[in-house]
């Protein structure tokens, strides 16, 4: 237990580390914080108290990227409006279906192509479905692209497919991780949590005055506290109604997303989501063990491609509905691609459930490959559009 | 005016302006407190020509010399605490607004509303700082006032319409 500290500082060191380089080449620091928790943990080499194992601070670390999660959806939850999301018009209702429907379907496909039981495949649908939500804000700011007229779409669109992942994520974690069998008590188990869900978000509406009356408080240790209070509650007392804890803390950030002190709890929560969501992916890396990578290699590929194929066709659709140029609707597909937190929070229910460990190798490869094929595709989509016009150009020549 | 407003969930504010001489502008207020003006291409909408990122305090300078306002707040060391949700605006009073003629004291400003009047800018430049309550309003004076987004809202209710 002495060099608990001193270990927690090391992984924050190599973290801190990775991230500088990322900033350095202008990339997406996400895959960099796995990459790097993979090159440590259980093999790693080791002298005195330089011991890149992590042994003593492995559940710690493990932990704080379990608070990183809550964090991540939390902050998430204050930023989502419901009500915004219905008035956004039909592009992105249209095009956000479609998108869940095209990539969900691809989750079917690959399960039934490379014959996995229904459990694994379901779990495998939600891998391919979620768009990491912090990869494409990231990425747009990054780009400068916050101006241009489809960034409004991406987001809207990114917004219903985090609906739609909270949805089945509460499903899915009646239907693996309650440990029920029979069909019936698996049902009973998803309607509980749903139901839970419901009456939670209407409830959390009507009383929103009181917990607004209840934070009108100066001092920010109180304030900040009370938050805390809430997150930790509301996420853990889901857990015992099988609703993953992940959810529980979305719900609470979508009830206090309403909240007159939303600003306030969005800054006082900020540097706690960027500090344990850098260890959530971290702690991701360190639970993967490289050498079993190799088995998943081309079930990986087909889902890239698949992923690929379905956001084009879904970005393509939602950019025509909205009348912005060919061009902007490429972007609408590239940008979307980036995989992240959402596919890791999915395949972690997996590993709890006891599934296949396939899909922690599966998840690991199509999350690297996505997250740094998402935004290498956004950064060159202006000259893409441009070589396939040109080809287009030149096939009509040749025709002509 | 086409002035859109937009929200980018995860990111912050997009506000779209095209101009009447032609110009497509887009200020992108960040959650982060930092601002991003954008000029476009007037023909292809997501072609950027350039842009400027400003912080928070030069957002707040440049939007006074936008808005034409000599006066400039001297804000505290400590912004965050000092503005914790405040937000302080301009408001020019039009002729039609029905407070013109009305003292400040007369409209119960403060107890009605929750919102403060910091300072009155007549046309010819000259100042009243923090008018008193015998101040009567004239049309085209600009007022800086100070309160809470909701508290504003109401102050220019009351300010149109000579009460709420």
């Amino acid at each position: 237990m002495e060099t608990l500290i001193f270990e927690v500082g090391m992984a924050l060191a190599l973290i801190t580390l990775t991230g500088l380089l990322s900033a350095k080449l202008r990339f997406s620091v996400i895959p960099f914080y796995i990459l790097i928790g993979m090159a440590v943990g259980p093999h790693a080499p080791h002298f005195w108290i330089i011991d890149l194992r992590f042994i003593e601070s492995s559940s710690f670390i493990e932990f704080m990227g379990r608070l990183g999660i809550l964090f991540l959806l939390f902050y998430l939850g204050l930023e989502f409006s419901v009500a915004r999301l219905l008035k956004s018009g039909k592009a992105i209702i249209v095009g956000g279906s479609f998108y869940v429907a095209l990539n969900f379907i691809s989750g079917l496909l690959l399960g039934w192509i490379t014959d996995l039981p229904i459990k694994e495949t379901l779990v495998v649908c939600g891998i391919m479905t979620s768009s990491s939500t912090a990869i494409v804000a990231k990425v747009l700011v990054d780009l400068k692209r916050t101006a241009n007229p489809e960034t409004e779409i991406i987001m809207g669109m990114i917004m219903f497919d985090d609906l739609f992942i909270a949805v089945h994520i509460s499903i899915l974690t009646g239907l693996i991780l309650s440990g029920a069998s029979s069909f019936w008590s698996v049902l009973l188990i998803s309607l509980t949590a749903l139901a839970f869900i419901v009456v939670f978000l209407f409830v959390g509406r009507k009383i929103i005055k009181y917990i607004d009356f209840a934070l009108n408080i100066k001092s920010s240790e109180l304030f900040l506290l009370m938050i805390m209070t809430l997150l930790f509650l509301v996420a853990g007392f889901s857990e015992t109604l099988h609703v993953a804890e992940a959810i529980g803390a979305l719900m609470i950030g979508l009830v206090l997303g309403e909240s007159r002190h939303v600003k306030r709890i969005e800054q006082q929560v900020l540097p706690f989501r960027d500090f344990f969501g850098a260890l959530f992916f971290f702690s991701f890396g360190l639970t993967i063990e490289p050498a079993s990578l190799g088995g998943a290699v081309g079930m990986t590929l087909i889902a890239v491609l698949l992923t690929l194929v379905g956001n084009l066709g879904a970005g393509m659709l939602a950019g025509r509905i909205s009348g912005i140029s060919p061009k902007a609707s490429l972007n609408v597909g590239f940008t979307l691609v980036s995989r992240g937190e959402f596919s890791i929070i999915m395949a972690n229910i997996g590993k709890a459930g006891g599934l296949m460990a396939s899909i922690q190798s599966f998840a690991v490869l199509y999350v690297l490959i996505l997250a740094v094929l998402g935004p290498l595709l956004t950064k060159e989509s202006k000259w893409i559009y441009q070589s396939y016009e040109q080809l287009r150009k030149r096939l009509r020549r040749s025709r002509g | 005016m086409d002035l859109r407003e937009s929200e980018l969930p995860g990111i912050g504010r997009k506000y779209s302006l095209r101009t009447r001489s032609g110009e497509q502008l887009v200020i992108v207020v960040h959650n982060d407190e930092r601002r991003d003006i954008f000029h476009m291409d007037a023909d292809e909408p997501d072609e950027m020509r350039s842009m400027v990122t400003l912080d928070d305090e030069e957002a707040r300078v440049v939007s006074a010399i936008l808005a034409g306002i000599t006066y400039k707040p001297k804000f505290l060391e400590n912004q965050e605490i000092a503005l914790d949700s405040l937000v302080i605006e301009w408001i020019r009073l039009e002729p039609l607004s029905k407070c013109v003629g009305k003292r400040i004291g007369e409209l119960d400003i403060r107890k009605t509303t929750g919102a403060t009047i910091l300072a009155v800018v007549e046309k010819d430049k000259t100042k009243h700082i923090n008018p008193g309550a015998e101040y009567v309003f004239t049309p085209g004076v600009t007022l800086v006032v100070a309160g809470e987004r909701i508290q504003l809202n109401q102050l220019k209710k009351l300010l149109l319409n000579g009460a709420l």
